[in-house]
């Protein structure tokens, strides 16, 4: 029995996942919730129980059945209809846990992994609709690789009234410095630095940022138009200082995975030809807010190893910034612990009924994504009134982890 | 006239500069305004060569560093560097006199400086001067003393190796390089700042002589390694002033290595307690066997090691094959996982217990569970980022610039001094197979700062 056990009642969790396989999205999340993990300093054990999992893809190094046999309270079921019914005609969990990334599906057009983030969603909401009844929804990372499928996907929340959260880890994690932005502050332009690939580390990056802005005076205004630069065309965008150098430079300050320009060095600031260098398909999605906030999500992959954010503020003489700090089990550690403040904000939503951040960040983000791709795609800055749509308040409690 | 010095000060300017990204020189230049008048400093060490501690914290000084969300340039000039490695292997050389009576030539010096190391690359492009000893380094080739600081960074030299004591010690020659620095300073009569890498000594009463040489000369110093001052996650510290029951600190690493930093790191908190820090009279170090032993009967409280190990992010074992997360203390996980356990238990004169677990095989970062009296726990990891940026050096580079600015060490030397005086003993213990020492000489009092002083921003 958990340690922290309590004889409440305990809400009943069905998962819905691409692939159970060591360190895909689903193995982080769902064992969170089987096994537990450190949190404020002890072991903690969710107040609820993982009923059922739906797997969608198995293949080598599937540990779904290793998971069943050793949770034997887990019921692996073949649909996700099954899952979330327990096998009755009816919704027979407390809550849902979708994790659809990872997994291998065709990409779209564009490029997009067309991962099933909305095929899960109207099979699971389905069920909502003929219980007459909906329970709390939790979705890892974006909503769909589709711009209407996503947009949909947040007016069925609404429409069922159920409550729905999701997004990166990178905008729940440790920070370093341990610092939230400001609210109501004036922003006049921000940044982030990562790395990985476009169409699926992007969106790391643009949670990044929007964890971070949507606090700035006004709340978010919506994004008017994205602008992709890439390769050459991003190195001619960083000479023309269509972002800020000194928020690149504040940015990069606060990574601690800077390679090295100069090999004779363990940590210096590269030069640009040594970025070059380095860097071989730099990514930069440039996009203004109707505010006249301009954003950047910088990817440099094959320099830095970490996500870090920076932001002029009016009145600030020195950039905010600071480093949404990700323990990679990349070799640098073995645990992912990013997925602890994930989960406990998903149990949070459980057990409370209450989203603890905003879905319109995620619609947002996810819109940024596609509109990012898109603007490559085209080569041209493209004109987004469907994200100068999404306009919100940011939830005033601070969410990432601090303790 | 342009004499070589002035000569090599300009053109240690251009030439950092050229390390210095145009990008980033927007910020330099605004650091050049306020540096019209560095601080001039000495770097002695053992061995300049690529990830050594040197290399890591020396370049800091010479091309700045990522700091508090800017590349943060020092306001101090290298002048004079001492590389111990390389003087060693010229004593260990033929004798030069002996060569030229003998009608032999005479090697060249710049021979005896070993392959990969970067001493000589980095005085042409810094215009530093390497020197042959401690006198030559202080006076930078003058008569008087020209330098405003010292920085020390004496450790292992693979390739050329100190030796080890009977205990398992590692000599190094940290007492040596204070006493010619200190010798030159009660000549000159004045001394400046001195920052000692980890460990005073590996003997207390070298250590002890270190901390009363430099009351006695009004010399700042300043000793420790990385941990005490790093990140934390999360960013906590024991209320100043609290009652503390119980500690326990988990650490990896080598013996008489990182043992140092997991004691100091430990320390920099519980000297917080109430009543500040009053000594420690009693030590027992165990390994093998007799750890599982003592954790069976309850030497240190379970929770406490549960808590401490829930803050790490490196679990072994099945978090390897699989990914889960496990809770470590459960179903005698540590037992299977860690191969060559060592507890060092320290027994404070104020009856506070702590100790320190080093379970290689377990996990592979620092984590600390702190018992107050009121049952709440204090825990948290000391973080340490990866090689090769070792971004925790930052924090401690950016405590040595306090040290060198204010002439004022940022946290109390005795606290090295007494991790320095825990480790011996614990070794001593250990060579007596594990028996409990008595340290009546541990009984150092010091008031920690109220202020914390690990990094935060």
């Amino acid at each position: 029995m958990a340690p922290n056990a309590t004889p409440a009642k305990r809400p009943r969790l069905a998962a819905v996942v691409t692939a159970i396989k060591r360190h895909l999205h689903p193995q982080h999340i769902v064992d969170r919730f089987l096994d537990g993990y450190g949190w404020n300093g002890v072991y903690h054990h969710p107040q609820m129980d993982l009923v059922s999992l739906y797997v969608d893809q198995h293949g080598e190094g599937d540990l779904t059945h290793e998971r069943a046999a050793r949770h034997p309270s887990l019921k692996i079921c073949p649909t996700i209809e099954e899952a979330v019914t327990l096998g009755t005609s009816k919704l027979a969990v407390d809550g849902v846990v979708v994790v659809a990334e990872h997994g291998v599906y065709p990409l779209s057009p564009d490029g997009i992994m067309m991962r099933p983030h909305y095929e899960f969603f109207e099979k699971i909401t389905n069920v909502f609709r003929s219980s007459g009844r909906s329970v709390p929804y939790f979705n890892d990372k974006e909503l769909s690789w589709n711009w209407d499928w996503s947009k949909k996907m947040v007016d069925v929340t609404h429409e069922l009234n159920f409550p729905f959260q999701g997004g990166s880890s990178l905008a729940v994690t440790w920070r370093i410095p341990s610092v939230e932005f400001p609210t109501g502050v004036v922003v006049k332009e921000a940044l982030s630095v990562g790395y990985g690939p476009m169409a699926s580390y992007d969106f790391h990056g643009l949670e990044t940022i929007q964890c971070m802005v949507e606090r700035r005076k006004g709340g978010e205004s919506g994004v008017e138009w994205v602008q992709t630069f890439r390769k050459d065309a991003f190195w001619k965008a960083y000479e023309d200082k269509v972002w800020s150098h000194e928020l690149m430079r504040a940015a990069l300050s606060r990574s601690f995975t800077i390679r090295p320009g100069d090999k004779s060095f363990t940590n210096d600031l590269p030069t640009v030809e040594h970025m070059k260098a380095m860097v071989p398909d730099p990514v930069a999605y440039h996009y203004r807010h109707r505010d006249g906030l301009l954003s950047t999500m910088i990817l440099l992959y094959g320099m830095v190893y970490d996500f870090t954010f920076a932001a002029h503020i009016e009145g600030q003489s020195k950039p905010f910034s600071t480093q949404m700090y990700l323990p990679m089990p990349d070799g640098r550690t073995t645990l992912a612990s990013f997925f602890s403040p994930l989960v406990n904000n998903a149990e949070k939503m459980f057990l409370t009924g209450k989203a603890q951040y905003p879905v319109e960040r995620t619609l947002l983000t996810s819109g940024l994504l596609i509109a990012g791709v898109q603007s490559d795609k085209n080569n041209a800055r493209i004109e987004t009134p469907n994200l100068a749509a999404v306009q919100y308040q940011p939830y005033p409690d601070s969410t990432y982890w601090r303790s | 006239m342009l004499t070589r010095r002035l000569f090599m000060r300009n053109s240690a300017l251009s030439s950092s500069l050229l390390v210095v990204p145009e990008w980033a020189r927007s910020a330099l230049s605004q650091q050049r305004k306020v540096s019209s008048n560095p601080l001039r400093l000495a770097i002695l060490g053992s061995t300049y060569r690529l990830g050594s501690h040197m290399q890591t914290i020396a370049d800091r000084f010479l091309i700045g560093y990522p700091f508090d969300g800017d590349w943060h340039i020092p306001n101090i000039k290298v002048v004079s560097m001492y590389v111990d490695e390389h003087a060693r292997r010229v004593d260990a050389g033929p004798n030069p006199f002996l060569l030229s009576m003998s009608g032999q030539r005479r090697s060249n010096p710049a021979a005896a400086w070993p392959e990969g190391d970067l001493s000589q690359a980095r005085a042409k492009q810094f215009g530093f001067r390497l020197c042959n000893d401690f006198p030559e380094a202080l006076r930078v080739g003058d008569d008087r003393l020209a330098v405003d600081a010292v920085l020390t960074i004496i450790e292992q030299c693979d390739p050329y190796p100190y030796q080890t004591n009977d205990r398992g010690q590692l000599l190094l020659p940290r007492f040596d390089f204070f006493e010619q620095c200190t010798q030159v300073f009660e000549t000159e009569k004045k001394a400046v700042p001195y920052f000692n890498h980890k460990q005073l000594s590996y003997s207390f009463a070298e250590g002890r002589t270190m901390v009363e040489t430099a009351e006695r000369l009004k010399m700042p110093l300043m000793s420790g390694s990385s941990l005490p001052v790093t990140w934390r996650l999360p960013a906590v510290d024991i209320p100043h002033g609290a009652a503390v029951s119980e500690a326990v600190m988990v650490g990896v690493g080598h013996r008489d290595d990182t043992d140092f930093d997991a004691l100091e790191a430990m320390q920099s908190m519980l000297e917080r307690r109430k009543g500040g820090e009053t000594g420690v009279k009693a030590v027992q170090m165990l390994e093998g066997d007799d750890v599982w032993a003592a954790s069976r009967a309850g030497r240190w409280s379970k929770d406490l090691l549960s808590s401490a190990l829930s803050r790490s992010d490196t679990t072994m074992g099945l978090t390897v094959l699989d990914g889960r997360n496990q809770d470590l203390v459960q179903d005698h996980l540590l037992e299977q996982l860690v191969k060559d356990p060592a507890a060092y238990c320290i027994e404070y004169t104020d009856g506070t217990r702590a100790t320190l677990l080093m379970l290689d095989g377990a996990v592979q970062d620092f984590n600390i569970s702190v018992r107050l009296c009121d049952q709440k726990l204090v825990s948290t990891q000391f973080l340490l980022p990866f090689p090769p940026n070792e971004a925790s050096s930052c924090c401690l580079v950016s405590k040595l610039e306090d040290l060198y600015e204010t002439r004022t060490a940022p946290s109390p030397v005795h606290r090295a001094l007494l991790a320095t005086g825990m480790l011996e003993a614990c070794f001593k213990s250990r060579q007596h197979f594990g028996e409990r020492i008595e340290t009546p000489h541990l009984n150092i009092r010091y008031q920690a700062p109220a202020e914390s002083q690990f990094i935060q921003i």
